[in-house]
């Protein structure tokens, strides 16, 4: 599999790896839920993890900004994940350094119950920045980004959760943005949203992918087929295959990743 | 005929079966229960706002004021042509002294009265005479004959006892060996007559005891002896202090009588009397048989005219069933302040610990155990906690800071399992995407949990207001004066005594008034216009923190 991919760097050598997971165990307790898992993720592209429920891809996005530190008794027993060539799990690392670099945007749409611009403007009013202009800027800067800022600029002040569903999703986008992050792990973000919702938010993972590198996981393969550039297809803790979206989706190398696309299970 | 056709056709006629009876006679044991509980909660509320809102809606005007802002009294219930009236004691004071100046007035126009201060001039005058710096040596002579001719008299009587002990037994029926701790015993109580006799060298006569305790306690013939010289020696010795005190109180007597003849009012007469009194007192000591022919002059003379000073107003008095109680509602509303902020600050604390840091163990199960079991701790127990704790071991004496701590004490389990319960309401992805945003586990508590949170923890305190404002027993032993006059922020010394002083409170005010015994319809009236007050304060401090926390909860909407 190495060597494929070291093949895969040659053809484009202008990809750089933005995320380098290197033969990662993860337990939670004496259940362990992730073997051996191999992943390069691309700067400024947008993967996909899918596989079906309880497979582990959230696991793994999860421990990308060690949002598992949460977990009582869970932890990475092998392996280390490396991003910019950094052990995020050393102990030198700064988890809160990490998640500023690492941002992440949750399956349920949680804004806080604070206004509009108090939800963005709340990643800089935690890092001390409390200058009112270029608290404003930002904000504005991350909406637009976010492709908010036309629906409810004239109501920033009023309470987040008068927002629609699909509004609320694009505010959190908004909210991680603001943190100006490298890197935007989203844990299936349209699993909660009705199909016109789920289509903004596409379109918006789409422009994103401009400027940040961008993990998505989603139970939709479609919508994993219309936005991301590869794919990773996990089943029951392992990574069973990963590749361009196109191969996986046309031409997958191995049968259980063809069986899962073409819905014989999952 | 048809009709019982038409019945027994109906295939979904109600059949009494056994268990439909049972259900019948459990649900109207239910109904019943529920009116019952019902008419307790009405007939308690009922009887406290009736009985209560006379003594707070009586008088003239809608509110009796005098109720809520004056301090507790005594009441004097005096009949005024046929009408009963009821006063406090401040305003029965007033009354009396103005009757008194009345008749003072009228009768210090007449002739009678010059006549009189005419004539007591003339025994003051006669007085001073007597009692000049001179006069004094004869009587300082007189007095050390006749004290130690007492004195040595009992001091011979105890010798001869010693002396002889077969002789006096046959007189005492007294063995031997009991006629030493008889005279041992005898001599204390010598002793201890002769210091409340001699009031101006008590200290020096504890002293002479002290030193001859030894003596005192174990005599012999020598030692008699020996006591027997000391004593009169500390006699000699001391006369000059009774010889300066008597001159001292002639001569404040002669600057009262001044005073009084020259100015004659009921306040300075009463002066006048009471020093004529301690001056007669030491006068009976230093002239025992004094013959002074203006002396019972005088005496006579001034109780004619307090005859005239004084005026009786048949009155049936009742303890603390006059004024109001300002000073208790004042003090239940710090007692409730300040517990509900300690126990807060200390509860939130303790339940973040719990919901957010603690790992789940045996720790944080052993935690949660001990809350619950101080949940059950009877508040008479907090009492004696608190007093034993803070009252003695910390010796901050019976204290608003006492019973503040041992109030917050008590309620701190509601406090903190309330807090932890919305603590734990608050839904995880709040703290997701607060650290996912790069916010350290305190921001996120203190930022995204704490304030969504606070809600919950303000229902929570509601209930402990309630509890706090209304426990007597912990604050029994521990800050609850039954009488105080001044109101807390008064006559501090400093501003730390502020915390360090008893209060009067709402319930403990309540308490004494009821254990008031026989009880009568004036104290009654005081205990249910109390406690009506009480109700009343309860619901408004609630209330209070029902708004607070709907506001919170309407700006904290998800």
């Amino acid at each position: 599999m190495t060597d494929l991919q070291k093949e895969k760097k040659k053809e484009k050598g202008s990809d750089k790896i933005a995320i380098n997971i290197q033969g990662v165990d993860f337990l939670y307790g004496e259940n362990q839920v992730l073997f051996d898992v191999n992943l390069d993720i691309l700067e400024k592209k947008v993967m996909a993890f899918i596989g079906p429920s309880g497979c582990g891809k959230s696991t793994l996005l999860r421990t990308l900004n060690r949002m598992n530190d949460l977990i009582e008794d869970s932890r990475i027993s092998k392996g280390k994940i490396l991003i910019q060539g950094t052990d995020i799990h050393d102990k030198s690392v700064d988890v809160i350094e990490l998640r500023k670099r690492v941002g992440m945007v949750f399956q349920k749409s949680n804004p806080f119950p604070k206004s509009i611009y108090q939800n963005v403007a709340y990643g800089l009013h935690i890092q001390g920045i409390k200058n009112k202009r270029v608290v404003d800027q930002k904000v504005e800067e991350s909406l637009t980004k976010a492709a908010l800022w036309e629906e409810v600029k004239d109501r920033l002040n009023e309470n987040a959760y008068g927002l629609s569903g699909g509004q609320q999703q694009r505010l959190c986008i908004a909210r991680t943005l603001a943190v100006e992050p490298e890197i935007i792990l989203m844990d299936e973000p349209c699993s909660a949203l009705d199909p016109v919702a789920t289509g903004r938010v596409e379109e918006l993972i789409l422009q994103l992918r401009e400027q940040y590198t961008i993990v998505v996981v989603t139970h939709n393969m479609q919508q994993a087929g219309r936005i991301s550039d590869e794919t990773a297809f996990f089943y029951l803790g392992k990574l069973i295959e990963h590749d361009k979206t196109k191969t996986i989706f046309l031409n997958p190398s191995k049968k259980q990743t063809e069986d899962y696309i073409s819905g014989k299970f999952g | 005929m048809s009709t019982r056709k038409k019945v027994s056709s109906n295939s979904f006629k109600t059949v009494l079966t056994k268990e439909s009876v049972w259900e019948r006679i459990a649900f109207s044991i239910m109904r019943f229960m529920t009116y019952f509980v019902l008419f307790c909660a009405g007939f308690l509320f009922w009887d406290i706002i009736s009985k209560g809102s006379k003594k707070v809606f009586e008088g003239e005007g809608l509110i009796n004021w005098e109720f809520l802002t004056d301090h507790p009294q005594t009441l004097h219930v005096i009949d005024q042509n046929g009408t009963k009236q009821k006063l406090s004691s401040t305003k029965y004071y007033l009354l009396k002294e103005e009757k008194i100046s009345k008749k003072w007035e009228t009768y210090i126009a007449q002739s009678k009265f010059s006549n009189q201060l005419a004539d007591l001039s003339t025994g003051f005058d006669a007085l001073a005479e007597a009692t000049q710096p001179e006069s004094i040596v004869s009587l300082q002579k007189n007095l050390l004959e006749n004290e130690s001719k007492s004195a040595m008299q009992k001091f011979d009587f105890w010798i001869s006892l010693l002396n002889d002990p077969k002789l006096t037994a046959e007189d005492f029926e007294i063995r031997e060996s009991e006629v030493i701790p008889m005279v041992s015993s005898f001599m204390k109580g010598f002793l201890s007559s002769e210091s409340s006799r001699l009031k101006i060298i008590e200290k020096q006569l504890l002293i002479f005891k002290a030193e001859y305790f030894p003596i005192v306690s174990n005599p012999d013939l020598e030692k008699i002896a020996e006591i027997k010289l000391a004593y009169s020696d500390f006699l000699k010795k001391n006369l000059g202090l009774v010889s300066e005190h008597y001159l001292a109180k002639s001569k404040d007597l002669q600057t009262k009588a001044k005073d009084f003849l020259s100015k004659p009012t009921p306040k300075q007469l009463g002066d006048l009397v009471l020093v004529v009194e301690h001056f007669a007192e030491i006068r009976k000591i230093v002239i025992p048989d004094s013959e002074d022919f203006y002396w019972p002059m005088i005496n006579q003379l001034l109780g004619e005219i307090q005859k005239v000073a004084t005026v009786e107003i048949a009155s049936k008095d009742y303890a603390y069933s006059g004024g109001g109680i300002f000073p208790a509602i004042v003090g239940t509303f710090l007692l409730v302040i300040g517990a509900m902020l300690i126990a807060i600050v200390l509860g939130v604390f303790c339940a973040i610990f719990l919901a957010e840091y603690g790992k789940s163990g045996r720790f944080l199960s052993t935690v949660r155990l001990a809350i619950l079991n101080l949940a059950g701790v009877p508040s008479i127990i907090f009492g004696l906690f608190g007093f034993g704790l803070f009252v003695i071991f910390l010796e901050w004496n019976v204290s608003l800071i006492a019973g503040w701590f041992t109030l917050a004490i008590m309620v701190l389990p509601v406090v903190i399992t309330a807090s932890e319960e919305s603590l734990r309401s608050i839904p995880q992805g709040f703290r997701e995407s607060s650290l996912a945003l790069g916010a350290s586990k305190w921001t996120m508590i203190r930022t995204s949990v704490l304030p969504y949170a606070m809600p919950g923890i303000l229902t929570s305190s509601i209930l402990g207001v309630a509890r706090v404002a209304g426990e007597t027993a912990p604050i029994m032993f521990t800050a609850a004066y039954a009488k105080k006059t001044e109101l807390p922020w008064e006559n501090l010394e400093h501003w730390t005594d502020f915390f360090f002083q008893g209060v009067m409170a709402l319930p403990y005010h309540i308490y004494v008034v009821s254990a008031k015994i026989p009880q009568n319809d004036y104290t009654a009236d005081m205990q249910y216009g109390t406690a009506f007050v009480f109700l009343a304060l309860v619901i408004i401090v609630a209330s209070f923190s029902i708004i607070l926390r709907n506001k919170l909860r309407k700006k904290y909407r998800w």
